[in-house]
C-alpha cells in the first residue's frame, strides 16, 4: 500500500515535470503528449467509477467521449463561421468560450448518459455490454452521416477555444488547463468512493442482491454512478477535441471505448490513480514501440494477455503485494 | 371482538402463496403468519420450497397467486428492495456478505438506508461516529467485536454466520425472515444464536428455517411443517412433536 502511494506520488510527479522539462528545453511535443495522457487518464477516471469501482462493464464510453468532443467542435464551428446553433425557440449562437463549452459539453453528456444508462442498466453481464455498445455506435454511425459537421471527415475548429486571460494556443497552458481538469475528477473520485454513496456502489460490484436486500435502491446508486462516469468522459472528450482542433468520427468509435478501458484495466481496476498509469503506459508504448513498428498493439495485446493471466489488478497492483493475486 | 384483536397481532400475513415452474408446484397456496413477539419456525425436508417461500416473501422471486400482507399493508406488488426498505431483513442460507469489505462495514452498509445516507455522495464515511457506534452495538450483540476490523472473506463460516445475521439486524426491520442461521455453526455459536433471538423476538418477531431441532424446539413458539410446497401442519412444539403427519414426512427422522 505504502509503496503504491509513493507510486501515485511519483506518476504525479512526473506529469508535473515532463511539460516543465518540455518548456525549458523547447519541446513542446513532450508538452502535448503529457497532456494528451491527462485527458485520456480523465476519461480513463470516469470509466474506472463505473467499470473499476461499480463493476459496470460499459463499452460504449466513447458515446460520452465523442459526444463531448462534438459539442466542443460543433460550438466553436459556429462560432467560427457565425451561423445560429439554433433558431428555434430562441437563437442560439455558437460559443469559443472554454468557460460556456465546458458546462454545455457537461450537460450534454449527463444528459446522454442518463439516457443511455436508464435504459441499460436494466440489463446486466453480457447484455449491458452489447446495449452500452450498440448506444455508442449509433452514435457513431449518426457522426459519419451528417455532412453538416464534416461526415467521415471529422471537423476542423483551427483556433483553440479560448479561456479569459491567457493564451490557450500557448501548449503549457492548455497542459495546465488540463492538469486542473485532472486534480478535479481525481478529487471527486475519491471523495465518492470514500462516501457511503461509494459504500453502496463499491458494494454491488460484489454483491448486488446483498445490496437490495439491505433496502438500497442499486438502480438509482448505478444510474448515478453511471452518470458520473459518462460525464466525466465527455468533459476529457471536450478538451481532446480542443487539443487536436479536430473532432471527427473516431472518437465515437469502439475503438475508443475499448481504448478507454485498456487504460483501467493496465492501470489497475478499481485503483484511484490507475487510468493514469495505464494511459501513460498506452501513451509510452504507442510512441516507443510505435517508432519500431506499425503492429505496435501486437505487444500490446501481448501485455494485457500476460497481466490478466499474471497481474489482474494492474500495473499499480504489482506495488500493491497485499492485494495482488486477488480476484 | 377477540378475532379482530388476533388480526391485529398479525406482523406479517401470508395467504394462498403460490407459485409453479411448469408443472412443478414450488409453493402451493401457502398460508402462514407471524404474530408480535414470536419466533415461528418453519420445517420440512429438503427441496420442500423453505427456500423459494422466503424469496417470495422477499420478492426476488414472484408469486403467481396469493397475497403479502405486512403489518397490514399490501406488499404484494412491491419489488425487493421496497420491502426491504419497509422493513423485511432476511439472511441467506449461504453467506453472502461483501467480501472485500471488513466485518463493520459490511454492517454500516446495512444501516444506510436506514439512516437515509446511501446517497451521500462527497462525506467521508469514516468520519460518521453516529453509524461506527451503532455498528459497534450490532458487533457485540452478535460476539464479533474482536474481529470488527477483519476483511469478511477471511472470517471463519461461524463468524460470516454470526454477520449474516447482524446485517439482517443493523436493518431494524419489522420482521426477521432467517434461513438456516445456525447451519455449520459449533455449539457455543449456536448457543449465542438462541440467545440472541429469543432476545430480539422481544421486539421483532422472526420466521425462522432451520434444520437443528434442537434449536427449533428451544426457540419455536409455533411451528409448520412444509412438505411438496404444502403446509402439511401448523401448533406448538408438542403438537408438531406428537402429530402423525408430520412423522411421515421426516419418516425415519428422530423428531
Amino acid at each position: 500500500m505504502i509503496i503504491e502511494k509513493l507510486f501515485n506520488k511519483w506518476i504525479l510527479f512526473l506529469l508535473i515535470i515532463i511539460p516543465i522539462f518540455g518548456l525549458i528545453f523547447e519541446e513542446p511535443y513532450y508538452i502535448t503528449l503529457t497532456t494528451k495522457v491527462i485527458i485520456l487518464a480523465i476519461a480513463g477516471i470516469g470509466l474506472n467509477l463505473a467499470l473499476g469501482y461499480c463493476g459496470l462493464i460499459s463499452f460504449g464510453h466513447a458515446a460520452f467521449f465523442g459526444t463531448g468532443g462534438y459539442v466542443t467542435g460543433i460550438l466553436s464551428f459556429h462560432a467560427l463561421n457565425e451561423e445560429l446553433l439554433f433558431s428555434w425557440p430562441i437563437d442560439i449562437f455558437g460559443s469559443s468560450e472554454m468557460l460556456i463549452i465546458w458546462p454545455v459539453a457537461i450537460l450534454v453528456c449527463a444528459f446522454l448518459s442518463l439516457i443511455i444508462g436508464f435504459l441499460s442498466l436494466r440489463t446486466s453481464g453480457v447484455y449491458f455490454i452489447m446495449i452500452t455498445l450498440a448506444f455508442a455506435q449509433m452514435l457513431y454511425f449518426f457522426s459519419i452521416s451528417w455532412p453538416t459537421y464534416g461526415g467521415e471527415d471529422g471537423l476542423s475548429i483551427y483556433v483553440r477555444n479560448s479561456f479569459p486571460m491567457v493564451n490557450t494556443m500557448d501548449p503549457f497552458t492548455f497542459y495546465f488547463i488540463c492538469l486542473v481538469w485532472l486534480m478535479i475528477t481525481l478529487f471527486i473520485s475519491f471523495k465518492l468512493i470514500n462516501s457511503a454513496f461509494g459504500m453502496a456502489f463499491q458494494a454491488i460490484k460484489q454483491n448486488e442482491e446483498r445490496v437490495k436486500s439491505v433496502g438500497i435502491e442499486t438502480y438509482k446508486v448505478k444510474l448515478i454512478v453511471f452518470v458520473i462516469s459518462g460525464t466525466m468522459a465527455g468533459l476529457a472528450g471536450s478538451l481532446y477535441t480542443d487539443l487536436n482542433r479536430f473532432v471527427s468520427p473516431s472518437v465515437l468509435d469502439w475503438h475508443t471505448s475499448g481504448e478507454i478501458m485498456i487504460f483501467v484495466i493496465l492501470g489497475g481496476m478499481a485503483r484511484l490513480y490507475g487510468p493514469i498509469v495505464g494511459a501513460a503506459f498506452f501513451i509510452i508504448l504507442e510512441q516507443t514501440l510505435g517508432t519500431y513498428t506499425e503492429n505496435w498493439q501486437f505487444w500490446l495485446g501481448l501485455i494485457l494477455i500476460l497481466e490478466i493471466l499474471y497481474a489482474r489488478s494492474g500495473i499499480l497492483g504489482l506495488f500493491d503485494k497485499k492485494k495482488n493475486n486477488e480476484k | 371482538m377477540i378475532r379482530k384483536k388476533i388480526m391485529k397481532n398479525k406482523i406479517l400475513n401470508i395467504k394462498n402463496l403460490s407459485k409453479s415452474y411448469g408443472a412443478f408446484k414450488v409453493t402451493d397456496q401457502i398460508a402462514i403468519d407471524l404474530n408480535f413477539n414470536e419466533i415461528h419456525a418453519l420445517i420440512g425436508p429438503n427441496g420442500a420450497g423453505k427456500s423459494t417461500l422466503i424469496k417470495q416473501i422477499v420478492g426476488s422471486v414472484k408469486q403467481d397467486r396469493g397475497s403479502i400482507l405486512l403489518d397490514q399493508e399490501d406488499i404484494t406488488d412491491l419489488s425487493d428492495v421496497e420491502r426491504a426498505k419497509i422493513g423485511i431483513s432476511r439472511t441467506f442460507q449461504v453467506s453472502s456478505i461483501i467480501p472485500s469489505f471488513s466485518a463493520i462495514e459490511n454492517i454500516i452498509l446495512s444501516l444506510l438506508n436506514k439512516s437515509n445516507k446511501t446517497f451521500q455522495l462527497f462525506k467521508n464515511i469514516k468520519d460518521n461516529n453516529e453509524l461506527e457506534l451503532k455498528a459497534k452495538n450490532i458487533l457485540r450483540e452478535i460476539e464479533l467485536i474482536e474481529n470488527s476490523g477483519m476483511v469478511a472473506s477471511e472470517l471463519s463460516h461461524g463468524d460470516r454466520r454470526k454477520l449474516e445475521v447482524g446485517l439482517a439486524l443493523a436493518m431494524n426491520p419489522k420482521v426477521f425472515l432467517f434461513d438456516e442461521p445456525m447451519a455449520g455453526l459449533d455449539e457455543s455459536g449456536t448457543q449465542m444464536m438462541i440467545n440472541l433471538f429469543k432476545k430480539i423476538k422481544l421486539n421483532t418477531p422472526i420466521l425462522l428455517i432451520e434444520h437443528d431441532m434442537e434449536a427449533v424446539f428451544a426457540l419455536a413458539d409455533r411451528v409448520s411443517v412444509i412438505n411438496y410446497g404444502k403446509i402439511v401442519a401448523t401448533g406448538t412444539v408438542d403438537q408438531i412433536r406428537s402429530n402423525e403427519l408430520v412423522k411421515d414426512v421426516y419418516l425415519g427422522y428422530e423428531i
